[in-house]
């Protein structure tokens, strides 16, 4: 390797990658900003290093390689299942550490056996950090986006009160927010006497009302939302105003997102909670067993792994798995990952395809070799 | 050392700010003509008068080639990422008033609160095909609004420099985040201010650079006593 900013490990990374099946890709350095902004939200903008091309195209430096790889994937019209890897420089701006690092990681495209790639993402990237930091105590923490949706499901919330709770998911002050809204509801503000009442009555005379408005102020042409779809939400949220989630329910959420417990007692501790709460989890709970199976298949020790309920991360694109490994009693990740089945359809690919990965922080690797 | 001063080039906000700085006996006179953008306070030769535009006045408070300047509470929050590590807000000064405020079309009739707008924007993607967009040229503060305090991430900003209040009726975004002082701009465009939605009650500011020169500096001291004093 020429080059002598690299991680000096970077040699046996690739060597190792390769032995797991992965075939490398790589992706330019300067990326059109948009997909990023688009999946991510616009807090990225602040992180990331934006540029524009001569012709006003928004482009950034590389903040990372997921979506990069996607892209590409989706472009060169590849089949699936496909297992990509990566080991390249990304750039973001951070008030700790360097604004140029590297990363590199392994994504698995289109395997539909679930917990199967699921329990092989852990397992790759837990053995291949134990390989670069031989004796130290890895802590691997992992949570299921899945299990927390089939939990607000089954506590038979209305519609928009479960989107609501799933959308903030991994969020946990906002979170917070909407549980104390729910257990406290309000009174609808802002409506004027005669929409009240038009909203009680008569759905078609509500559409039509405000379709009259819009044609008159000049919004019809334009407008992104349509008579309909604000008539609709508009029924939708006098509903969820009117809901309040009775206390057992709240105090069952509660325990659920408090659970923190090793792995191999997590399947046995959900069926319990499921039982005593009457629920009914049903696949997302069988999902998660197979996994647990799997990782122990695979030569885990799965007792060493902790489930936190309440672990997730508030982007819509992850839908299930999502794992972090750390030093024991150290805070800096040093692999994360998850699973993003929806994120290739989000980027334009024409057919579902199931996907899980994880990236590998090398500049954290690096220091923690050095301690 | 020479304290240097900057004041809005023009406008309602220029008369003002003079008329402050007069009261708190340091009357300003232009430098040569009436337009000159060079001024000095009237019996002194260590202040520097320089007269700049609203947004550049923060922007040179943010790199401190300034000592003081009179800007909007907006621009300061807007244009400086960190303000309170880089400048302080000495004085606000009661003119200029306007508030930032996120607003949406009067025929949004669900859309309330900025809950509501969380709603809509994390359906917004499977309804049509984007994400909601934002125009504003308030970046910053709109980031701050939805993403630090209503934990509303999926949107898109749309910059838009000018006539911002158009935005939604022509189609370039669906909501807009602007600076208002009547709401009579955003009522001619049929906009609502959302019930939670004003993010920042802004006015004019005299504002001091955060520099290392300024401690124990009597002429600093006593700018900042008199401006206060003249309130």
């Amino acid at each position: 390797m020429p080059l002598i900013n690299m991680p000096e490990f970077s040699g046996r990374l690739l060597d190792d990658f390769a032995a797991r099946g992965a075939a490398r890709i790589d992706t330019p350095v300067i990326q059109p900003a948009a997909p990023f902004l688009d999946m991510a939200g616009e807090d990225l903008r602040r992180r990331i290093f934006l540029t524009e091309s001569e012709t006003g195209e928004s482009l950034c430096l590389r903040p990372e390689f997921t979506i990069p790889v996607c892209l590409r994937h989706i472009e060169t019209v590849t089949g699936t299942p496909r297992r990509y890897c990566y080991l390249g420089e990304v750039f973001r701006q951070r008030r700790d550490g360097d604004n140029e690092f590297y990363q590199a990681g392994i994504e698995d495209l289109g395997e539909t056996d679930i917990a199967a790639a699921d329990a092989r993402a852990i397992t790759d990237a837990v053995q291949i950090l134990e390989n670069l930091l031989p004796g130290r105590r890895l802590a691997v923490r992992l949570g299921d986006q899945s299990v927390f949706e089939a939990v607000v499901r089954a506590l038979g919330l209305p519609a928009g009160w479960q989107k609501r709770l799933i959308q903030s998911f991994g969020n946990t002050a906002h979170l917070k927010q909407l549980l104390q809204r729910l257990a406290s509801p309000q009174a609808v503000a802002g409506l004027s006497a005669e929409t009240a009442a038009l909203v009680r009555q008569d759905e078609a005379a509500l559409i039509a009302q405000i379709d009259r408005t819009m044609q008159e102020t000049g919004y019809s042409t334009n407008a992104s939302r349509s008579p309909r779809e604000i008539a609709a939400r508009l029924k939708e949220k006098l509903a969820l105003a009117e809901t309040r989630l009775d206390g057992s329910a709240l105090l069952l959420l509660g325990e659920f997102l408090s659970l923190e417990l090793p792995l191999t007692e997590a399947p046995a501790a959900l069926a319990g909670f499921a039982d005593a709460a009457g629920l009914s989890l049903g696949a997302a709970l069988e999902g998660f067993e197979e996994r647990v199976a799997a990782l122990a298949g695979l030569g885990m020790d799965v007792s060493k792994i902790t489930y936190r309920a309440a672990f997730g991360r508030p982007l819509d694109y992850y839908t299930g798995l999502v794992f972090e490994v750390t030093r024991a009693g150290d805070d800096a990740v040093l692999a994360g990952g998850g699973r993003f089945d929806r994120l290739l359809t989000l980027l334009g690919a024409r057919e579902d395809i199931p996907a899980v990965g994880f990236s590998l922080w090398l500049d954290r690797i690096e220091q923690a070799r050095a301690r | 050392m020479t304290i240097t001063i900057a004041l809005p080039s023009k406008g309602r906000m220029k008369e003002e700010a003079a008329a402050i700085f007069e009261r708190a006996g340091l009357p300003i006179a232009a430098v040569g003509s009436d337009r000159s953008y060079r001024g000095r306070v009237e019996g002194t030769d260590d202040i520097e008068i320089a007269f700049l535009s609203a947004s550049e006045i923060a922007r040179e408070l943010g790199s401190g080639s300034v000592d003081f300047g009179v800007t909007g509470e907006d621009l300061i929050r807007e244009e400086l990422a960190d303000f309170e590590n880089r400048v302080e807000i000495v004085a606000r000064l009661g003119f200029g008033r306007a508030d930032v405020v996120v607003a949406v079309p009067e025929i949004w009739l669900d859309v309330d609160t900025m809950a509501d707008l969380g709603d809509v924007a994390a359906d917004f993607r499977s309804r049509h095909g984007r994400r909601l967009q934002i125009a504003t040229k308030y970046w910053r503060l709109t980031q701050q609004h939805f993403s630090g305090s209503h934990g509303i991430q999926l949107y898109r900003i749309v910059e838009s420099l000018g006539a911002t209040e158009g935005a939604p009726a022509a189609g370039q975004a669906d909501i807009i985040v602007d600076i208002t002082s009547t709401g009579s701009t955003l009522k001619a465009n049929h906009l609502k201010i959302l019930s939670d939605g004003v993010i920042l009650k802004s006015q004019a500011c005299l504002v001091r650079a955060r520099k290392p020169g300024h401690e124990d500096n009597p002429r600093v001291t006593g700018i900042v006593d008199a401006i206060r004093a003249a309130l």
